[in-house]
């Protein structure tokens, strides 16, 4: 009872919803990048919340079906099909041993995620199946997934698809604003320099992977260059001595030295997830009581 | 202790603006005093150098609940001073792992057995751990040994590396590309996906490096 991969993909990967406290050893907390995608798939499939996913960020994976289960896509915009047959996104599907399942072109948005009923069986690794591959952790041997290799899930019959709403599904466009909490080393940025961040448009440079999202824009500067090392949240936004802003994601590392002007708000890292190299960033802030009622909003719309 | 916000979801507590023993210790008590409370809700503690970085679950505090609660959690004083764990890593110090073992020698006037004297004599402190797992960084090095990084880095350093950068010193658990000066190497896991704490340094250990001959080294399951 598994899913096969009958092709090389570019870069996919097993995650989940990441792997915690070991980042005092340097373990960094993995995970899904767009996290709505992840919890809405599991939400579609009736899966608890820790259950893993594949996640895809290039076109071009086929899978092969050997045994009854029901599967959803969520994520970026792509083709999707079962034996050849163009299939919805955002709802669950049920198929058969033998079916082909291909996840083709990706249309919009960077990383389509393929969740099957109660995940896949896989062993964890320090209470995470989520991939990191320069730590060598997770996934089914701490890599991106390869041709011919297997992922095996129990069997399952779901009686009715479930399906969101066309009006939740989120659209890609290119052009994002993303809330930031000031903090961190934010007064040692003089407040032209902070006037100089949130007023400007930033593009979004080839540097951008799981670990990061390197800017490019108005240089922002800051009193000092570099920091005694210290914990480094998601979402920290590092500002390095050529101004240019880094954004910090699920792979970053646990420890930096590089002054950090604030953080984006977590929701909006995981709308950043899915956005392309060249797409326009504008920054807006936000306070802390605002951003814990709206994280709180986003996760308990999925209970 | 200053807090400082961090994210939604985190914030950093500051013990001082200086890497110093006074300072790590400060980190070091309320690190274990974190710990050892196990508070529900508090989901990821990074000690450093001078600060300890925090996330903490939002269902459970608010960022003024969860200063309130930390502050009533942490002590900079140490309970029990006799709990230190010193931890000893053999290393085989020759010039065929210790790759800028000469170099060293050359640039600091020193013989390359006055190197490895003055580097294995002395308890290091682990600071911090981070860049890999299980990458600790220790200090402080003897000046007299202290080394830049190299100008351009190696694209890979074997695992096991002992190296030093200015006044630290670390091990690389895992082959990386680096900067640090090489002088020996270890056939310890740094990272043992074995053990239960997964490393077997954590921050506020000593560590002493134990020197030792190519052949121990080799039956330890060292590799050159």
């Amino acid at each position: 009872m598994s899913l096969e991969i009958i092709n090389a993909p570019i870069f996919a990967t097993v995650q989940d919803k990441g792997r915690f406290s070991y980042t005092s050893i340097g373990v960094t907390n993995s995970g899904v990048m767009d996290e709505f995608s992840y919890e809405m798939a599991n939400k579609l499939l009736g899966n608890n919340k820790e259950a893993n996913t594949i996640e895809i960020a290039f076109s071009n994976v086929h899978f092969k079906v050997n045994a009854q289960t029901t599967l959803a896509i969520t994520g970026a915009s792509c083709e999707f099909f079962i034996n050849d047959v163009l299939k919805t996104t955002w709802q669950t599907h049920n198929v058969k041993a033998g079916d082909i399942i291909k996840v083709g072109k990706i249309l919009e948005g960077t990383r389509v995620y393929l969740s099957v009923k109660d995940g896949f069986k896989i062993e964890k690794e320090f209470g995470s199946n989520s991939t990191t591959i320069k730590e060598n952790l997770g996934g089914l041997d701490g890599d991106k997934l390869k041709k011919g290799q297997v992922l095996a899930f129990d069997s399952y019959l779901q009686a009715h698809n479930t399906r969101l709403k066309e009006k939740f599904i989120p659209k890609f466009t290119n052009e994002l604003e993303l809330r930031v909490l000031l903090s961190y080393q934010d007064d040692n940025f003089q407040q032209e320099q902070i006037d100089k961040f949130f007023s400007s448009t930033y593009t979004i440079t080839n540097e951008f992977n799981r670990m990061g999202c390197k800017l490019s824009g108005e240089a922002i500067s800051c009193d000092i260059n570099g920091i005694i090392s210290e914990g480094i949240s998601f979402g920290a936004i590092q500002i390095p001595s050529d101004g240019q802003p880094i954004i910090l994601l699920k792979d970053r590392q646990t420890i930096g030295g590089y002054p950090k002007i604030g953080s984006v708000l977590s929701i909006d890292c995981f709308k950043l997830a899915q956005a392309k190299p060249k797409c326009k960033i504008t920054f807006k802030p936000i306070e802390i009581k605002e951003a814990q009622e709206k994280l709180k909003e986003f996760y308990l719309a999925f209970n | 202790m200053e807090f400082k916000l961090a994210s939604v979801d985190s914030l950093i507590i500051y013990f001082g603006n200086e890497i110093s023993q006074d300072v790590a210790s400060k980190v070091k008590n309320a690190y274990l005093s974190l710990k050892k409370q196990n508070c529900e809700g508090i989901i990821e503690i990074i000690p450093s150098y001078s600060s300890i970085f925090i996330t903490y679950d939002i269902f459970k505090y608010n960022y003024d609940e969860v200063k309130v609660k930390l502050q009533e959690s942490i002590s900079e004083e140490s309970s029990d001073i006799l709990n230190e764990n010193i931890v000893s890593i053999d290393v085989y110090y020759g010039t065929d792992v210790g790759l800028d073992l000469e170099d060293m020698s050359i640039k600091t006037g020193l013989s390359i057995e006055e190197v490895i004297l003055i580097h294995s004599q002395k308890l290091y402190d682990v600071y911090a751990i981070g860049f890999l797992p299980g990458f600790a960084y220790m200090a402080s090095v003897d000046k007299k040994i202290a080394m830049p990084r190299l100008s351009s880095p190696r694209k890979s350093i074997p695992k096991g590396s002992v190296s030093i950068a200015d006044t630290q010193t670390a091990v690389y658990p895992q082959s990386s590309p680096g900067g640090w000066n090489i002088i020996g190497r270890t056939a310890l896991e740094l990272f043992d996906k074995n053990l239960d704490s997964l490393s077997p340094l954590s921050v506020g250990d000593k560590v002493k490096f134990n020197p030792i001959s190519k052949e121990e080294f080799l039956s330890q399951g060292g590799v050159l």
